[in-house]
């Protein structure tokens, strides 16, 4: 949850935990053995607090793959409207579709922006048509199609 | 030059990884009935084609638990690529997106305070040449995020495996 923490807002990291995750984050992948003998502490420290952090989900190692990896050739952001109906109801309804990988509910002229992949144009029809229409209370879709990302930069996300 | 299409195989390894990255070549060999040595071949090539890259993923209290927010950007066609590159390295900014639509670019941003919205969309965004409007947008609730998915951006470095 953004803004208000959860669980995990609670958690602090001390200079220790700082110094593992910032070896962590250029190479996930490095073992304990090897974070111990950079930062000169124990091995056991380094597997105790990756526990830690992990446990009160705080961080998570994570294997990160690129959307065309899966096929997603089309990313399309999109600001919704909403009319009549709660906009968290309506979000809640969008979260169920697949091809939706991110939703947030937001300020400013539109109510929820979501974030849309799909493999080929040919799917939006189905999404559009059959998905979308489903769903009461969109008044409108305003869209915007990737067509160059100069950054995206992964490392910090809601953690649940 | 064609780039390399993931096979059966590539995505099996995916999905042992999916469970859990940290675990070594080995297991994952061992999962999948194949050699140590077939795991390190397809992990690098994976990295080296920015498939897939290996990081430690923190909570939103690491930075505060600051806002996220959504910045639609407006600017001359010509100039949009130049735009969002001087974006991109302005502090708190997550992602730069050049898109075809309501805004020529989408940007992402984590901020601890208004003031620092308002630095830099209100502020430095506006300001640079070229950009016409910015319309800012903040999330007030994340109902979903895919933290595994992601678009690769940063290149490869290789990093000695002493596993």
């Amino acid at each position: 949850m953004v803004g208000n923490g959860g669980k995990a807002g609670r958690y602090e990291f001390d200079e220790t935990d700082r110094r593992i995750l910032e070896l962590l984050k250029v190479n996930g992948r490095a073992t304990n053995q090897k974070i111990a003998r950079l930062l000169k502490i124990s091995a056991a420290t380094v597997s105790a607090r990756i526990r830690q952090m992990e446990d009160a989900k705080a961080m998570k190692v994570i294997a990160a793959t690129d959307f065309s990896a899966f096929g997603y050739n089309i990313l399309i952001a999109i600001g919704v409207e909403v009319q009549g109906r709660p906009a968290e109801d309506v979000a809640q309804e969008l979260a169920k579709l697949s091809q939706i990988l991110s939703i947030n509910l937001v300020t400013g002229a539109k109510d929820i922006e979501i974030l849309l992949a799909v493999h080929e144009f040919s799917e939006l029809s189905d999404f559009l048509l059959n998905d979308i229409a489903a769903i009461r209370g969109i008044r409108s879709l305003s869209p915007a199609i990737a067509v160059d990302t100069v950054k995206f930069d992964f490392d910090i996300a809601p953690l649940s | 030059m064609t780039k390399y299409q993931l096979d059966t195989f590539d995505h099996q390894i995916l999905k042992v990884l999916a469970s859990d990255a940290r675990l070594s070549n080995r297991k994952i060999a061992q999962a999948l009935g194949v050699t140590e040595g077939t795991i390190r071949g397809r992990l690098k090539r994976l990295q080296e084609e920015n498939y897939l890259r290996f990081t430690a993923v923190t909570a939103l209290s690491y930075l505060g638990n600051p806002l996220l927010v959504f910045i639609g950007v407006t600017a001359e066609q010509g100039r949009v690529k130049e735009v969002a590159q001087a974006i991109a390295e302005m502090g708190g900014i997550r992602s730069v997106i050049i898109t075809l639509g309501r805004f020529n670019i989408l940007v992402v941003g984590m901020y601890g305070t208004l003031q620092e919205v308002l630095d830099v969309a209100n502020n430095s965004i506006l300001a640079l040449p070229g950009v016409r409007h910015v319309e800012t947008s903040i999330s007030v609730k994340q109902l979903k995020y895919d933290t595994r998915l992601a678009k690769i951006t940063r290149p490869f470095v290789p990093v000695d495996d002493d596993e």
